[in-house]
């Protein structure tokens, strides 16, 4: 009895998290699949009886549309421009603080997180002002110094770019304080010995701190990835995906297509596609990360 | 950016309670008495938009009258209303009264989600179908069934600068289509960074409207989709034309109140509530401006808008949400109402107030009152407008051929009605 209850014990404990798990993660997973092999639209949603079950419809058809097609383009550029973009800016801007010995870069660590931790909308009111096409501050600053406007959220391919940066600006705190914490994992033995043998900064950064930080790395790069695969609120405050579909993300194709449409069932469909994308590219950069780890 | 899932929860969990309280409300058909009796009622009412915050003011009377029947206003932004209503549709919980935008009546009756008024009509005669504008109770009907009263209408008139079109040598407001090109031509050129007219690019009803005025039918007689007609062509390209000659901006980025206020944009087409808004915002230019009834090409048809008040149907409290409604319909309500918010009685006997006789800015929106219709009434019209849009932002922002565009819009449109 007593080795039973042993066993069962750690069971037990973790039971509130499977549950949970289960309940709100596993099962919508499961209904969404549903869904989307419905053509489950607002009068299905009233009355169950409207709901036709219709195969892979939705899954052929979204897959020929032209504006999913485009919101998965966007996305990779997203993520192609955005994922690299973070990873080292949150770490340069982790070294550079790490570095310093003045009181006034604890002061800095809170400075780059205070994005982190505001109100998307309250950043996308002041972030609209700062590329407002006419009272903006950055065209503003753009032709005081002699240069042209900038058609910051009005011309496709910069709209993204301009998104990116605000995303940017927005996520890197997160990241630097995870790359904060692996830095002071590393024994200072490691410095100590570099700078008897004569190594300069340059030196110990590229040779001490980068490899001891991979897991770190591979650890924000893959968070990041899904992050950005799943953009959605910076378009969805800033641009509502215009102009012509520029800054159309998938997830927001998905918002649009399920609540303002009301084509659940398409919507599930759409979502699908992006969930087997992001299991597949995770998939892919774990296997990555294990052939490297085997090689050291 | 963890939205995907939070989509997906969302749907499912609204699949869920569907579930979950399918067959609890079975005893809500046959309609209730509460609130006929001394019984004490809670009526949930959701208002939309701005002039919702000065609702509970007017239930403050209701409940006067009525003080077994407490009223709890709930104000909603425009934009977030749509998904409450799909939750509270999902969840058949929501509010016994909802104010609906008469655009979007087609789609949630269309899912059974209000209740027909017409057992109603003989118990208020204020609900009766004769009281409201025709067009007005147009939109509020959804086949046989008659699932929303009227509360206030809106239609687009023209809102001008009068002392900058002096200057540009009109001394009144332009009347055809031809004047209208002609003045914002010259008001644009008055100088960098003025424009002539503000075209709102996202407002989706008024590529339909233009087309209207044309004299281009939105469907054919046998009921396809007839938006590549040359007649609505010509009103793209009209349409078109203001932002490719420069008099109107395609990207301002500028709020209209603050942009008429400085003369940046003299003119632009609007509804009622933008009288209140610019006597509040812009005191500065009273006396300065004025509003005319629209241009006329064939003729100067206008948009018929509003909102009415709908019962939803799993509301338990049916009779008081009845009686609430026919409370709002009365014409002094109505009246009462217009000095709050500047909204316009759906009531025609309204319209026999002196305050609406005499005001110069409301006799014009009298005037072209009757030269308004509604959008079609079918639940696909949101998205038909949305699908126009698309097409409209390829027009302006590339300047594309227009008829091309109408086109390929005619042809998403016939597979949207399919």
């Amino acid at each position: 009895m007593k080795s039973f209850l042993n066993k069962q014990a750690p069971y037990v404990f973790i039971a509130p998290t499977l549950i949970l798990l289960a309940l709100f993660s596993l099962v919508p997973i499961l209904v969404a699949l549903v869904i989307s092999f419905t053509d489950m639209d607002l009068g299905g949603l009233a009355n169950f009886e409207n709901i036709k079950f219709i195969g892979f419809t939705n899954y052929v058809e979204v897959l020929a549309d032209p504006v999913f097609l485009k919101a998965i383009f966007n996305t990779l550029f997203y993520v192609i421009i955005g994922v690299p973009l973070v990873v080292l800016c949150s770490l340069t801007i982790a070294l550079l603080i790490n570095l310093g010995t003045s009181r006034i870069f604890k002061a800095f660590r809170v400075v780059y997180y205070l994005p982190s931790v505001t109100n998307i909308v309250a950043v996308a009111v002041v972030w609209s002002y700062l590329y407002n096409p006419s009272i903006g501050l950055f065209n503003y600053l753009l032709n005081l110094v002699g240069l042209p406007d900038v058609p910051w959220l009005t011309e496709p391919t910069t709209a993204k770019l301009s998104l990116i940066l605000l995303a940017l600006w927005k996520s890197i705190g997160l990241n630097m304080i995870i790359f904060i914490a692996a830095l002071q994992g590393i024994p200072k033995s490691y410095y100590e010995a570099a700078q008897l043998d004569g190594a300069n900064v340059w030196q110990q950064v590229t040779q001490i701190t980068v490899p001891m930080l991979r897991f770190a790395i591979f650890f924000v790069s893959i968070t990041t990835m899904i992050g950005w695969l799943q953009f959605f609120e910076e378009p969805f405050v800033m641009t509502n995906g215009g102009p012509l579909d520029g800054t159309l993300s998938v997830a927001l194709f998905i918002y649009q297509n399920g609540f303002k449409f009301n084509n659940f069932g398409y919507a599930a469909a759409g979502s699908f596609v992006l969930f087997v994308c992001i299991i597949a590219i995770t998939l892919v950069q774990l296997k990555m990360q294990k052939n490297e780890s085997d090689m050291t | 950016m963890k939205k995907t899932f939070k989509v997906m929860t969302a749907l499912v969990l609204s699949a869920g309670l569907l579930v979950g309280c399918g067959s609890t409300n079975n005893n809500t058909s046959g309609g209730t008495n509460a609130g006929a009796g001394n019984e004490k009622v809670t009526l949930n009412v959701w208002g939309m938009g701005e002039e919702a915050k000065t609702l509970p003011k007017l239930a403050d009377e209701f409940t006067k009258e009525n003080p077994n029947i407490t009223v709890k206003v709930q104000s909603l932004p425009w934009d977030q209303g749509h998904e409450k209503m799909l939750t509270a549709v999902a969840s058949k919980k929501g509010p016994d009264v909802i104010q609906m935008g008469t655009s979007w009546i087609p789609e949630f009756a269309d899912a059974g989600a209000l209740a027909d008024l017409t057992p109603y009509l003989s118990q208020y005669p204020e609900l009766k179908q004769e009281n409201f504008y025709p067009g007005a109770v147009e939109s509020a009907k959804f086949g046989d069934k008659y699932v929303g009263s009227p509360w206030y209408v809106e239609t687009r008139v023209l809102y001008y600068r009068t002392d900058l079109l002096k200057e540009v040598g009109y001394e009144a407001a332009p009347a055809t289509w031809d004047e209208l090109s002609d003045a914002a031509k010259k008001l644009a050129a008055r100088g960098d960074g003025k424009y002539g007219i503000s075209i709102d690019p996202k407002e989706q009803s008024l590529g339909f409207m233009f087309a209207r005025q044309n004299g281009a039918e939105w469907f054919t007689p046998d009921g396809k989709p007839n938006f590549n007609d040359p007649k609505f062509v010509e009103a793209v390209t009209y349409l078109n034309s203001f932002y490719q000659n420069g008099s109107a901006p395609k990207d301002l980025g500028l709020d209209i109140i603050p942009a008429f206020k400085e003369g940046i944009l003299p003119m632009f087409i609007s509804g009622p509530w933008m009288i209140k808004l610019i006597k509040d915002q812009a005191p500065e230019i009273d006396g300065k401006w004025a509003m005319a009834v629209l241009p006329k090409k064939e003729n100067n048809t206008s948009l018929l808008g509003g909102s009415n008040l709908s019962i939803f149907e799993y509301s338990k409290n049916k009779d008081a949400a009845a009686k609430f409604i026919a409370f709002m319909s009365k014409p002094e309500t109505q009246i009462k109402w217009m000095e709050h918010t500047s909204s316009l009685p759906a009531v025609t006997s309204a319209w026999e107030n002196d305050l609406l006789k005499n005001d110069p800015n409301y006799k014009v929106i009298g005037e072209q009152l009757n030269a308004a219709v509604p959008m079609p009434v079918i639940p696909e019209f949101a998205r038909i407008g949305e699908t126009y849009l698309k097409h409209f932002e390829v027009i302006y922002r590339n300047n594309a051929d227009v008829k091309k565009e109408m086109d390929a819009f005619n042809d998403e449109v016939v597979k949207l009605m399919k």
